[in-house]
């Protein structure tokens, strides 16, 4: 016969067990929900214009590759908000946890600044760079992806050159150069071996 | 009889412990050589039977997958599956079929280990592929990859040329009396005739045995011996040296003779190099970052800079190996700035440059020339170009070595890339200039780190760089 002191201990230790088990789910959830980056609110960024189609040049690690993918977005009138809008696009793609080219956490893009229709800087932000990974072929696609997305944005782009909290840097994260004027053209022509 | 002093027997049984303890660390592999790849994998040892683990050895053939639940693993390979547990000897294949290992299966930290005498049986029942193991010298042979080799003496002079149908890079020990020639990547094996006596004035006799992880061939010679390497790596020929020039050289000269020779394939006896004068260099090899800039961060201790000298040293010895003069811009973990490279590599005479790389992401081998203007019509090498365009008039001659470098990848059954980058210093090189970026082939980045396959990539590199020497020189 089993004492009732020692039913209320097995009970009380099933109850516990229980609890234990709730707890332990809830934190679990509570701790998915805090990995989630935050960036994907940045596509619903409020801005002024009527939607349109925004061809974003989507790079993938695995396969070397950069891909055009079309979705609707808005497009300000203004051409450095265009091209600012469609970078901070761009880098939120990259942020969200299922990309297959992920950038980090932090980065993104503080203004796109065009000296004329053809010429355009864009500034970054120093977690772009700081947190990106380093590798010639993961920092070619970053760069590639962001000139090829904005000239497609802003047809009448020649050349692209990149700053870091607004001073000059001489490589993405060790690799490639982004000292200078990148050719818009060039790097279309060479990214036609990247699909 | 003197007696040993008690100290001295001490010391001695120490040293003979700790010799043992050595040999004893030394981890035993099984060489697997597949139409696809070679690879080693390491051998555990339970209860003195040999095992070997089913990752390691069926990961490089294909689609793998494993998975635990207790004390069984379910492993899925390329659409086949087998169940197996821990401590039984049978095991479950997908068509239902029950089969029995020589010893246990084994379970140990995740991971399956089935006995190395049963590795043609489960690729056979497994992976469907036929292997033959031959066990003394561990060495594994997937499908029909083993390959033989012919001798032929031949006179006046007297020489020996082994000729194989695939390209060989043995290494050559030459000795007194011998010359030794190591395959240690090649699935090399008997011809039939494993000891020769030719009774030649020169080679005396031949002996050809598979030892452990390899295979070696040995010429008894009669006098010094070099060892050259032919035909692509096809053939090798083992012959006298040749004696000296009567000639009397100027007091305090390097020696005229030794100078006119060819560079042997890894030949000490032959070639003293510290006498000879320096040839000119056919390739620069830039071990790219160094000192305090890293490059890419593997792992705590795996450095981007670290894989990328340990990479050169290995291409350096591939090419040397094959008589091709080298020189590295950095042979220590030194800081260099990219215009003191691109200055090494102008002020050299080499006729290419080849920078080289690693990273995490992707997979296989990237090459890649400089993001550089064309040259404009009449402009030459001659012509006075900025600094950051002086790569310009030589854009040709590096495609042209990027697109062969990236074709002998390609044969080695690596995934290659080629594409244009604006990458430091190749825009400012004057000579024919490409960047090499080797990623790992599976998931994990410690597998640049791995000296088997650094020695892949070096080989593929060297043949490439090999191939591509008469094509440069002559452009030159």
């Amino acid at each position: 016969m089993i004492s009732r002191k020692l039913q209320y201990v097995v009970a009380a230790l099933v109850l516990a067990i229980l609890a234990m088990g709730f707890y332990l789910v809830h934190l679990k959830r509570k701790a998915e929900f805090l990995a989630t980056p935050p960036a994907t609110q940045a596509l619903t960024a409020p801005v002024n214009g009527p939607a349109g189609g925004m061809t974003l040049y989507l790079a993938s690690d695995e396969d070397d590759s950069l891909r055009p993918s079309t979705i609707s977005a808005a497009a300000p009138s203004d051409p450095g908000e265009r091209g600012r809008l469609t970078l901070h696009t761009l880098i939120a793609r990259y942020q969200q946890k299922d990309s297959a080219h992920l950038l980090g956490a932090a980065a993104d893009v503080h203004d796109v600044y065009l000296l004329d229709p053809a010429s355009a800087v864009v500034n970054l932000n120093a977690a772009f760079a700081d947190s990106h990974r380093s590798g010639v072929e993961v920092e070619q696609l970053t760069v590639f992806s962001m000139v090829l997305t904005l000239k497609a944005q802003l047809p009448q782009l020649t050349r692209v050159r990149f700053l870091v909290e607004g001073k000059t840097r001489d490589t993405l994260a060790g690799h490639v150069d982004i000292a200078g004027w990148l050719d818009a053209a060039m790097v279309a022509e060479v990214a036609k071996d990247l699909k | 009889m003197s007696k040993v002093h008690p100290i001295c027997a001490r010391i001695t049984t120490l040293l003979l412990l700790l010799l043992a303890v050595g040999f004893a660390a030394e981890p035993r592999r099984i060489s697997v050589y597949t139409p696809q790849a070679n690879f080693q994998v390491d051998i555990l040892v339970r209860d003195g039977v040999d095992y070997v683990g089913l990752t390691d050895l069926l990961e490089p053939l294909g689609k793998l997958e494993s998975r635990i639940a207790g004390s069984k693993l379910t492993l899925l390979f390329n659409g086949g599956s087998a169940d197996f547990q821990n401590g039984k000897r049978q095991y479950r294949t997908s068509a239902n079929t029950k089969l029995e290992l020589p010893s246990n299966f084994l379970l140990v930290d995740g991971r399956g280990y089935i006995p190395a005498a049963s590795i043609t049986q489960i690729l056979l029942h497994i992976a469907d592929l036929s292997a033959e193991f031959h066990a003394a010298p561990r060495r594994l042979f997937v499908g029909a990859t083993q390959f033989r080799y012919s001798a032929e003496l031949r006179h006046t002079p007297s020489r020996l040329v082994l000729t194989f149908p695939l390209p060989v890079h043995p290494t050559s020990v030459i000795e007194k009396g011998r010359v030794r020639l190591l395959f240690r990547r090649e699935p090399v094996v008997s011809n039939g005739a494993d000891s020769v006596a030719y009774g030649d004035p020169f080679l005396l006799s031949t002996t050809f045995a598979e030892v452990p992880e390899g295979a070696e061939f040995v010429a008894s010679v009669s006098q010094a011996a070099t060892v050259s390497i032919g035909d692509g790596g096809r053939t090798v020929t083992i012959s006298a040296v040749a004696p000296p020039l009567p000639a009397t050289p100027p007091a305090g000269s390097p020696s005229a003779s030794l100078a006119s020779q060819p560079h042997p394939a890894a030949s000490p006896a032959a070639s003293p190099q510290s006498q000879a004068p320096r040839p000119r260099p056919f390739v620069i090899l830039d071990a790219a970052h160094g000192g305090s800039e890293t490059g890419a961060v593997f792992s705590p201790t795996l450095l981007e800079k670290t894989v990328n000298l340990a990479l050169a040293r290995r291409v350096q010895k591939e090419l040397e190996a094959r008589g091709i003069p080298v020189v590295l811009t950095r042979v220590a973990d030194s800081l260099l700035t990219w215009d003191q490279r691109a200055i090494s590599a102008n002020t050299s005479h080499a006729s290419l440059y080849v920078a080289l790389h690693a990273s995490s992401s992707g997979h296989g081998v990237r090459v890649y020339t400089a993001m550089v203007a064309p040259p404009q019509p009449g402009q030459s090498n001659r012509s006075f170009l900025p600094w950051e365009l002086a790569q310009s008039p030589y854009l040709d001659k590096s495609g042209i070595a990027a697109s062969m470098l990236a074709a002998e990848c390609a044969s080695e059954g690596l995934p290659v890339r080629s594409s244009s980058v604006p990458l430091h210093p190749l825009n400012s090189v004057t000579l024919a200039a490409v960047a090499v970026e080797v990623a790992p082939l599976g998931a994990s980045a410690n597998e640049l780190g791995s000296p088997e396959y650094q020695q892949k990539i070096a080989t593929a590199l060297a043949s490439a760089i090999a191939s591509l020497r008469g094509k440069l020189e002559a452009a030159q």
